[in-house]
């Protein structure tokens, strides 16, 4: 197969009609949620109380907060203000990559799942895991080596634990699944609420930091995290993490598109009984897709480990929750989670702008990463605002968590 | 006689299909009214536009003179008419007195109970006013399929229906509960109910119905007497030419024992033995053929010789090796080609094109993968290679799989089995709502294979199919082979009894207990000496 | 077939696994578990009275005093209200697990309300009108909409963990209320000085409209024609089409139902405390999830699921009474039982039948 053939191939892949309009859905969930937030926060305005001179006026009504200027600071200022000449890579701009890079694995954790039609509402849990067994297991390998060296052998070390960790506690919803017929949306919830209750245990008893007030581990060594280049390392990120993270993106395209796991992983996600046919082992790849889903959860936590926090600290962010916005409205393609991802970077880093510059209480965006949820899972909705638009008669696909098998298909049969 | 239903020049068009073309259809009172054609001939259809459930692009419906209009179910049960489903509804964990008066339930305490007394003493009256068996406690999940079908059109009664609307209502019962059938639309037409009888078999429109209207490609091209017409007559109106379904496969030159089962027991989900002790040996070169009504265990059968099933007993072999636990990969790796029953569950990946298609069950093979990774363009090939062989339309390799109409899809299901270089081929029902133009093909197909060497087994309920191209013919009654013959030496009415579970050499005594039968004796039979052959357009009369 | 024979071991031994599982009818399971529960508690009791100053002592004076049922009585009113309303969904084909969404709006919507009126019922009946119409989006979204009900049900939970605290930094300027006044418990003379159950008859009114609603549930799904119109359209829908009701009426009405009982829930659980707080999970903390699994042990029966409910509840106030007496297991391990409770219950009990057409959208022809 020539280069050129595999571009093609890749574009024919991307140009299909299905994925077109999942983007265009996925777009109109977006704008939508953002209208509805600025309407939220108009509603917001009116319920709070400030100064005449604190107030703007729409359609001749004053109000608290200025929509435009929330969203100007959730998107402009996430990207470090581009436009005021006063941007630097240690800016803003920083912390947006930091937070899409975790989310990049959250994320793509998420659609691996999905795609092999299992929901896996587990990726937090599985973040935490390994985020703990990444501190543990670097702060113990620190004594061994350090410097360059020990930079260079410790990152994929605790990438690694990090991934084996998670991978672990992802297999047990698997195992859960495959041989006991467990629902995986139930195991998992539960399995996060463990794996941070078991996290608080031991980070507040046998591996507390006896130096710190804080439910945290011993501090990793500067040369066991990532290191800053390019972007000054002020704001916890690291191109290097970013890279991987891109990688993981092609990998994990790469893995579904063209290798016979991967069309095991999709068969099963979208019609078990057809993949059970062709010869697919369905316990097998249900434990494998959970294992390698939450090897991915296991690595973020290990990426926050070691490049944002250098330790292990209770009250892990809901970076695994946020895997599941991400990859819903990336249709859980892998591709499309690198979009996702950096989107719902800006949202997170923006929040704390939002914080800083404006009155609006920060919990915004939470409702705004809901509301895109519940858009992207109605399709329906934008056909019917659609319809009657030139070209709105394409096919369309429901997300689902069963991988979008439709119940009535071969339609007007009469036998 | 009073017309009582008089459909009136009904059109109804889909997006691209035009499923009734200008159809008449006259119903006298207190008849049974068969509606005879083929799948796909607009039968159920039109039925679905006097139910209300389509509401019909151009004509009229009229009961009893009146021109009637229906927007949705309700206005047809409140206008008397009653429809029995192929597929019933019925709610299995929920009784057979809860299912019957489901919608319509006997209130008390000003509305807010319902009298369960009263349902069940409605229920009970109901069922003796015309002479049904039924009991009117046992939950739906515990009762026979004939019993359901009793409970489905006491449910139309409940309402108050005068005309029944019966679709395809033999397809799931056996031969008994088929005569119970009859006996009980007799009853129901002497106490002055209309019958609107759906099938695509001949034999019971004849006996069944009083009047016969036959459909094809969504028009009405004729309706007799049920007693002044032949079988020959009405195949002819069905199929539009004469059908020649008897095929000339020659004798087979068999070679040695491709596949085995000896003594398989199959449990089905709810402990019941689906299969009882099955043993047959399936030769090279050689079609061996299951007939059997639906649901006498053929599915568990074949699903445990393909590997989706692992038999609770007994031991299935493949050329030579025991693969009772060997998984559904090792067997397609080890050349074991399957065409299942149901094409859009578990034949295709509806959602997939047919490149992506092309490649189910060879995603872990040699010839279009290596090392794990998939080589696309040559499964592209493949995939353009199967369309192009096996005549699948629209030919195009990037068409999704539920684009496709069943038969195409088929088609390309067959087309992939075959090209996998097969040593056995387990067909189930290969041309299940197949076209008649791909049925002679799929079956000239599976012969060619046949005369290259390759075992075939086959399972069909179309009595013909497995009569025509079967050299050795089982047939399956309750789980169990009543017996193994030559189909070119036993005749229709044989196989008749066979299938209702009759044991030969047993006087008449029906189906009671049938011992255990010995498989893979090639040919040899135990039946009474064929007698005549008789004429093979009918195969479906039981 | 160079590779069978390891194979064959290998799923040979996992369908045997598989098959044994399937033979412990859940039924059976239940029981099992329900009389393991049973005698480990009875043999603990016993232990309690042999050796009183034992750490089984201990446990057995927490277990058989009075606070203990009546914390847990506490603990279960908004798990086993949500679980009501869930098994309404659930049986009428659509799962909700915005639960837990539910919950959280309206136990804030309930405090704010109260905060506004002074009037603690008017705070409830706020509380369940928010629920209700949070539900109403739902149930527009999942049934008109036909989205996909798990990842509807999960935006429902999300909207509600951001909107309540948005709103209530809106409006007090943090994410906690301030307190309100309660409603003042309730209790029946005589029948309240009865050792243990006495806990039963004086309890806060939420508990009582607690045993209505259990009541009220199974009677609705026992011996109403609309309970059973629930069932029919979780089960078969079209049977319940083609015999004349609407699938989509009789879908909606559960649904709301499941906001109603769900708001009652939640708004118990703030109004008996007088406060929200909506740091993190907020004060509903999972209660929601633990709702759906508390109905599905309980088999979607509404006094199966009140017991369920009850089973962890009364874990949690246990363990509450344990902390208190200082007995030295520690805190954040016995917070998770219930979790692990809940996943080995399931490793055991395996698959919960579902009705048969719950999670599937359902359309009449035409």
């Amino acid at each position: 197969m020539s280069a050129a053939d595999r571009a093609r191939d890749a574009l024919s892949r991307l140009v299909d009609a299905s994925a077109t309009e999942r983007i265009l859905i996925s777009t109109a969930a977006l704008v939508l949620s953002v209208l509805i937030g600025a309407v939220l926060v108009l509603v917001a305005g009116r319920m709070t109380t400030c100064t005449a001179g604190e107030a703007v006026y729409y359609f001749g009504t004053g109000f608290c907060y200025d929509p435009v200027v929330v969203f100007d600071r959730l998107f402009l200022g996430a990207l470090g203000d581009p436009f005021s000449g006063s941007w630097s890579p240690n800016g803003q701009f920083a912390v947006t990559l930091r937070e899409s890079t975790l989310l990049l694995f959250t994320g793509l954790s998420v659609a691996l799942a999905f795609r092999a039609g299992i929901f896996n509402i587990g990726t937090q849990g599985q973040m935490v895991v390994g985020a703990l067994a990444t501190a543990l297991g670097v702060l113990w390998a620190s004594s061994l080596v350090s410097g360059t060296l020990g930079t260079v052998v410790l990152i994929p070390f605790g990438l690694l634990v990090g991934a084996v960790f998670g991978g672990l506690y992802g297999a047990v919803p698997g195992l859960l699944k495959a041989y006991a017929d467990a629902n995986e949306v139930i195991t998992t919830i539960m399995l996060n609420f463990i794996a941070t209750g078991v996290a608080l245990y031991l980070v507040s008893g046998i591996f507390k930091d006896p130096n710190s007030a804080a439910n945290q581990t011993v501090p990793l060594p500067e040369f066991a995290q990532f290191p800053a280049l390019l972007f000054g390392g002020r704001q916890d990120f690291s191109i290097v993490a970013l890279l991987f993270g891109l990688l993981a993106v092609g990998a994990l395209y790469y893995v579904l598109e063209h290798t016979a796991f991967g069309y095991d992983v999709r068969t099963s996600g979208v019609q078990p009984e057809a993949a059970e046919y062709g010869g697919v082992d369905a316990k097998r790849t249900v434990v494998a897709s959970l294992t390698l889903s939450g090897a991915l959860g296991g690595i973020a936590g290990a990426m926050y480990v070691m490049m944002v926090l250098g330790t292990f600290q209770t009250g892990i962010p809901a970076y695994g929750f946020d895997g599941i916005t991400v990859s819903i409205l990336a249709g859980n393609n892998p591709l499309g989670v690198g979009i996702a991802a950096l989107l719902f970077g800006v949202l997170k880093s923006g929040t704390t702008v939002v914080q800083f510059a404006t009155d609006v209480p920060p919990q915004l965006v939470g409702v705004l990463r809901g509301l895109i949820i519940l858009f992207v899972a109605m399709p329906e909705f934008f056909r019917l605002l659609a319809r009657g638009l030139p070209g709105a008669g394409s096919k369309p696909k429901a997300v689902a968590t069963d991988g979008g098998t439709d119940g009535d298909r071969g339609g007007e049969a009469d036998e | 006689m009073a017309t009582a239903v008089h459909l009136d020049g009904i059109t109804k068009r889909f997006p691209g299909v035009v499923a009734n073309d200008d159809v008449d259809l006259e119903v006298e009172r207190g008849t049974v009214h068969a509606l005879l054609g083929e799948n796909g001939a607009g039968k159920t259809t039109l039925m679905n536009v006097l139910y209300g459930l389509y509401e019909p692009t151009s004509g009229e419906v009229r009961l009893d003179g009146e021109p009637r209009e229906f927007g949705s179910p309700r206005d047809a049960i409140d206008a008397g008419i009653g429809m029995i489903h192929q597929h019933f509804m019925l709610v299995d964990p929920m009784t057979v007195t809860e299912n019957i008066t489901l919608g319509n339930e006997p209130r008390k305490w000003g509305g807010l109970a319902v009298d369960r007394a009263g349902s069940r003493e409605a229920v009970v009256d109901l069922a003796d006013r015309y002479g049904f068996d039924i009991d009117p406690d046992a939950r739906i999940e515990d009762v026979s399929v004939g019993e359901q079908q009793r409970v489905e059109i006491l449910k139309a009664l409940y309402r108050g229906a005068d005309t029944l609307i019966l679709d395809e209502p033999t397809a799931v019962l056996t031969p008994q509960e088929v005569d119970e059938l009859f006996d009980v639309l007799t009853e129901l037409t002497s106490q002055g109910k209309t019958i609107i009888f759906i099938t695509h078999k001949l034999g019971e429109a004849m006996r069944a119905a009083d009047e016969i209207s036959v459909l094809r490609d969504g028009r009405k091209v004729g309706t007799v007497d049920a007693d002044a017409t032949s079988q020959e007559e009405l195949a002819e109106l069905m199929v539009g030419r004469e059908v020649l379904l008897d095929v000339d496969h020659g004798t087979a030159e068999t070679g040695e024992v491709v596949a085995s089962a000896s003594d398989v027991v199959v449990e089905d989900e709810r402990g019941v033995r689906a299969v009882d002790g099955v043993s047959f040996e399936v030769r090279a070169g050689e079609v061996f053929g299951i007939a059997g009504v639906d649901g006498n265990g053929q599915s568990e059968l074949v699903e445990s010789v393909t590997g989706l099933r692992t038999p609770d007993a007994g031991e299935i072999r493949f050329r030579g090796e025991d693969v009772t636990t060997a998984s559904r990969r090792q067997r397609i790796e080890a050349g074991m080609a399957y065409i299942p029953e149901d094409r859009q569950d578990r034949g295709l990946v509806m959602e997939f094109d047919l490149v992506e298609n092309g490649l189910l069950g060879s995603q872990h093979g040699r010839e279009l993968a290596s090392n794990g990774r998939i080589d696309w363009p040559k499964t592209r090939g493949h995939a353009e290679a199967i369309i192009d062989e096996y005549d699948v339309r629209p030919p195009d390799a990037d068409a999704e799989a539920e684009s496709l109409s069943g038969g195409n899809q088929q088609k390309f299901i067959v087309g992939r089995e075959f090209e996998r270089d097969p040593e056995l081929v387990v067909a189930s029902h290969p041309t299940r709502g197949v076209d008649v133009g791909s049925i002679e093909f799929i079956h000239e197909r599976l012969l060619e294979l046949r005369r290259q060497g390759v075992a075939i087994l086959l399972v069909s309920s179309k009595l013909e199919e497995v009569q025509g191209l079967s050299d050795r013919l089982a047939v399956a009654y309750e789980g169990e082979f009543v017996d193994v013959v030559d189909p070119d030496e036993t005749t229709e009415e044989e196989l008749g009894l066979l299938m209702a579970g009759e044991r030969p050499g047993d006087d008449g005594g029906g189906g009671g207990g049938p011992a255990a039968s010995e498989g893979g004796d090639a040919g040899e039979t135990e039946s009474d000496a064929p007698t005549e052959l008789t004429d093979a357009a009918d195969g479906e009369r039981a | 077939m160079s590779d069978a024979p390891a194979d064959r071991t290998d799923s040979g031994t996992a369908a045997g696994k598989a098959e044994g599982a399937g033979f412990l009818d859940r039924y059976t399971t239940r029981a099992l578990v329900a009389g393991v529960t049973v005698a480990a508690v009875v043999a603990l009791l016993i232990a309690g009275l042999l050796f009183p100053d034992s750490i089984a002592g201990t446990l057995s004076d927490a277990l058989t005093s009075r606070n203990t049922l009546a914390a847990a009585l506490r603990l279960s009113v908004p798990i086993a209200f949500a679980a009501l309303g869930g098994i309404f969904a659930e049986k009428s084909g659509v799962i909700n697990i915005g639960l837990e969404g539910l919950l959280i709006i309206s136990a804030f919507s309930a405090i704010y309300v109260a905060d506004l009126t002074g009037g603690v019922w008017v705070g409830f009946a706020g509380g369940v009108v928010a629920s209700t119409l949070l539900a109403a989006l739902f149930a527009v979204v999942t049934i008109g909409f036909r989205a996909d009900q798990i990842i509807a049900g999960l935006a429902v939970w999300l909207i509600a963990l951001g909107l309540a605290p948005f709103a209530s930094q809106v409006i007090y300027g943090s994410p906690n209320t301030p307190t309100v006044a309660t409603s003042p418990s309730i209790t029946v003379p005589v029948l309240a000085d009865i050792p243990f159950f006495g806990a039963l008859f004086s309890a806060s009114p939420s508990v009582y409209m607690l045993f209505a609603a259990v009541f009220g549930s199974w009677y609705v799904f026992e011996r109403t024609a609309f309970g059973r119109w629930i069932r029919a359209s979780g089960e078969n829908p079209k049977a319940l089409d083609t015999a004349g009701v609407s699938v989509t009426r009789v879908r909606y009405a559960a649904v709301l139902i499941s906001g109603v009982l769900a708001g009652m829930g939640g708004a118990a659980l703030s109004l008996d405390l007088g406060q929200f707080t909506g740091n993190g999970p907020t004060m509903v903390n999972g209660k929601g999830f633990i709702a759906i699994v508390a109905y599905l042990f309980g088999n979607y029966n509404p006094v199966g699921a009140f017991l369920s409910t009850m089973l962890f509840a009364g874990l949690d106030a246990v363990q509450t009474v344990l902390q208190l007496q200082g007995i030295g297991i520690p805190r954040q391990l016995i917070r998770i039982t219930p979790f692990v409770v809940v996943i080995l219950v399931l490793a055991l009990v395996g698959r919960t039948r579902l009705p048969e057409a719950a999670g599937e959208h359902y359309e009449t022809e035409e």
